[in-house]
């Protein structure tokens, strides 16, 4: 048996979570030990391997057409998912416009915005994906593990890791457990 | 008393405790969030579910009377999956996201109760209703977003204060937390007491000077008296890296339980008087800084004794200080006047009424929570003394009836039941009719009503304030007592500011005259000087003071003293109804400054007189108006 394959990929978040991932330092390389790490934003390769892979990890939420299916591509080609990080697990800051509505966000962004100048309008390009509203990743796809935090401490992510990698389901509680 | 099992842990309690009363005593956690232990069990929250044998659902603990045999399991499946159900719905009914709130990691009520349950995330999602925030009022921000329904605010506002100004608008998911009809908190009946903000487990009312200053783990706590009036609430001033956070009320306290006034909780983090930081000494007509020294050898050679020499102190400052002022000055200096500079207006006549008689006359603060009928005398509790107005204001609701009799009306009169009209002077003649009614009846339809409430309570109070004290004589004040007697009524004289009580233990009470004085010693406390002894002393050619802010008094000083802030101080207060407590130094004073007992034994040193230092003999020298405690 080869070592558990993990992929990432982030979403609709700050790329904040996966700097905690790197925050664990030099333990990166007891990870790279454990498991075979694949896909992620911060390595060459940069979708999950077509044949599956055991984890896989999704930082940020759901705002998008093209987080959908970012989303649901690793769904489908992972045996775990996690949640990681408050943008995954319930939409975090980018949430926040779900109280105002996408329209008024763009509007105040691109048009209303202080520092624009009084030609500013609303980037309609065909090629860009449909805004929706903010969502969990659970909304979309079934979760099976939430790490919350804002993000989450580099501690919880290594021992989350390390846990996955050796095929037991790490439980998220006590100091581990941040909302943000 | 009642048998019960609750984990396997078999306990026995008495009838009409609640099974989270019960679990508690038997040392079972069962989490709560609606519940709070000053009011009256609610369930609305349903997070202290337990599983009752032989009971179909699962019950709330808190509005559950424990009965006899009863076996209750709080740590079932069945339990611990309502209670995370609770809260899911709890937290996915509004924005309870705890990256947008400031009431976080550790402050939350809610938040701490989903950690423990070791809650990850919750699976529905709100439907993202905004609701205004209400950013009104000078001191609360009040954010119906945060809020869980668990009307905690509410009820502390009528059950704790009887103020009744938050209550809720619309029902289920539509409910609203609001002020009177709706109207902005700032421009509603709110008293600004700060009880609700204490109070509130989320972020639905937080405090507007305290907000992101400091984490629960983040500050340090100082438990003691409030130096404000002379009720004496307990509180709890928070501070961080030596700044004044913010201050909230004692839950555990005796009396108060938590309560505290605007006066005490908010007004004192206001402060924006520009304060004296060093010894200041007048030279050829302008007040120059000068050393310690240099100010003590001023105040030497200025000073003098004797005749001519007024001595006056804050009745805001600790029993120690004003004992030793009283030593230096009327002992040791034999000064012309010795007083306050309240001048005994809340306390003379009572205190001489009491050595007269020999024993003290007056109860505790106590008799006013549990009484049917108050009468009050020429009282204001609405703006002085207020926590004593919550006693009073929050019973009239169940019945107890509040008895106005003064010469001007003011707003705490206007929730009189019966309202009677007292002329200032005929205190002893209102007193005898009253008295009179209560023997034989009157007349009067009023006196009557009046009378009628009285001798129904079973434990009235009577209830007077500072301008009956100064208008009432020798003789007004035995016909008082006789009318306590003859109404089996508690007495309680409201006085003053925090330490009216221990200046009137010490004597000082003597009214202020404009005598033509050489010279004058004023020790201020962290009050603004009144224009009345502003212009007392502006005819005083050598005045010294001492006090901790600038004002128009230290601006025509001739010696200024630099001293602490209450905050900055530890000290001794004795209420108005002689409980003893300490007040508790929060904050390091700036470099050089002194407090002012430490400045005041300077004094004493350069003025080479030796004070007598046993301030607790002193004051427990002279028969108190009421029986001094320890608390």
């Amino acid at each position: 048996m080869g070592k558990p394959k993990v992929a990432s990929d982030w979403l609709c978040g700050c790329a904040g979570c996966h700097m905690s991932l790197l925050d664990i330092d030099e333990r990166i390389l007891q990870v790279v030990e454990l498991v075979d790490l694949r896909a992620t934003p911060i390595t060459d390769l940069k979708e999950p391997d077509v044949d599956g892979v055991t984890v896989g990890i999704l930082e940020g939420g759901i705002n998008n057409t093209y987080n959908e299916e970012v989303a649901i591509r690793m769904r489908e080609r992972c045996k775990i998912l996690v949640a990681l990080g408050d943008c995954a697990v319930f939409g975090g800051v980018p949430a926040m416009r779900n109280f105002c509505g996408a329209e008024a966000a763009l509007q105040r962004a691109y048009v209303d915005a202080e520092s624009n100048d009084s030609e500013g309008k609303i980037p309609s390009s065909p090629e860009l994906a449909k805004m929706t509203r903010v969502r969990a990743v659970s909304e979309v796809v079934p979760v099976d593990l939430f790490i919350p935090g804002c993000p989450p401490d580099a501690d919880t992510i290594f021992y989350a890791l390390v846990e996955l990698a050796q095929g037991r389901i790490p439980e998220i509680k006590d100091d581990k457990l941040h909302w943000h | 008393m009642i048998n019960l099992t609750i984990d396997g842990k078999t306990i026995e309690v008495q009838e009409g405790t609640t099974v989270l009363e019960a679990a508690e005593a038997a040392g079972v956690y069962v989490p709560t969030l609606c519940h709070h232990p000053q009011l009256t069990p609610y369930g609305g929250c349903r997070l202290c579910m337990v599983e009752v044998e032989g009971a179909r659902t699962l019950q709330p603990s808190c509005t559950m009377p424990a009965s006899d045999g009863m076996v209750i399991h709080t740590g079932s499946k069945k339990v611990l999956d309502a209670r995370k159900f609770v809260l899911t719905l709890i937290f996915s009914e509004r924005n309870h996201f705890c990256m947008y709130c400031q009431v976080s990691n550790g402050d939350c009520e809610l938040q701490n109760r989903a950690y423990d349950e070791g809650m990850t995330h919750w699976d529905l999602q709100p439907n993202w209703q905004p609701f205004e925030v209400d950013a009104s009022h000078p001191f609360i921000i009040l954010d119906n977003n945060r809020c869980i329904l668990c009307r905690r605010c509410v009820r502390a506002c009528g059950e704790l204060v009887g103020n009744y100004t938050l209550g809720f608008e619309e029902r289920g998911a539509d409910s609203l937390l609001v002020a009177d009809y709706n109207v902005p908190l700032g421009e509603s009946t709110c008293i600004s007491c700060g009880t609700c903000v204490q109070i509130c487990p989320t972020g639905a009312l937080i405090d507007r000077q305290s907000a992101y200053q400091g984490r629960e783990t983040e500050v340090d706590h100082h438990v003691g008296v409030c130096t404000e009036c002379s009720v004496g609430c307990q509180r709890d001033v928070l501070t961080r890296d030596n700044r004044l956070i913010r201050i909230e009320g004692e839950w555990d306290s005796d009396l108060t339980h938590g309560l505290l006034c605007d006066q005490g909780r908010f007004i004192p983090l206001e402060e924006d008087r520009s304060r004296l930081l060093t010894p200041l000494v007048r030279k050829d007509g302008n007040l120059k800084a000068a050393t310690w020294d240099e100010a003590l050898k001023a105040v030497a050679d200025g000073l003098g004794k004797g005749k001519g020499l007024a001595a006056l102190a804050s009745t805001r400052l600790p029993a120690e200080d004003l004992a030793l002022f009283k030593s230096i000055f009327s002992d040791r200096l034999d000064a012309e006047i010795v007083t306050t500079l309240e001048e005994g207006s809340a306390t003379a006549s009572l205190s001489s009424f009491a050595e007269k008689q020999g024993k003290s006359f007056e109860s505790s603060l106590d008799a006013l929570k549990e009484t049917e009928a108050v009468l009050a005398l020429e009282l204001d509790l609405v703006d002085e003394h207020q926590v004593a107005g919550f006693f009073i204001k929050r019973q009239l609701l169940t019945g107890t009836k509040l008895i106005v009799a003064d010469s001007n009306p003011n707003k705490f009169s206007e929730k009189a039941a019966v309202r009677l009209s007292l002329d200032q002077g005929s205190e002893t003649e209102f007193l005898a009719q009253l008295l009179e009614a209560v023997k034989n009846g009157s007349d009067d339809p009023d006196q009557n009503a009046a009378v009628k409430a009285l001798t129904e309570a079973e434990k009235p109070c009577v209830v007077y304030g500072e301008k009956f004290a100064q208008n009432a004589d020798e003789k007004a004040l035995e016909t008082l007592v006789k009318l306590a007697n003859a109404l089996n009524a508690s007495l309680i004289g409201v006085k003053g500011n925090a330490n009216s009580m221990a200046a009137a233990q010490l004597g000082l009470e003597s009214p202020l005259k404009a005598n033509g004085y050489k010279s004058a010693f004023v020790m201020l406390g962290d009050e603004k000087p009144s224009q009345k002894l502003v212009k007392a002393l502006e005819e005083v050619p050598f005045v010294v003071a001492q006090a901790a802010y600038g004002s128009q008094l230290t601006g025509n000083a001739d010696v200024i003293l630099p001293v602490t802030t209450w905050a900055e101080q530890s000290g001794t207060y004795l209420s108005l109804d002689g409980r003893l407590q300490k007040a508790i130094k929060a904050l390091d004073a700036p470099e050089g400054i002194l407090t002012s007992q430490e400045a005041l034994r300077k004094v004493a040193e350069v003025l080479s007189v030796e004070p007598d230092m046993d301030w607790k003999a002193a004051l427990f020298a002279r028969v108190p108006t009421v029986e001094i405690k320890e608390a």
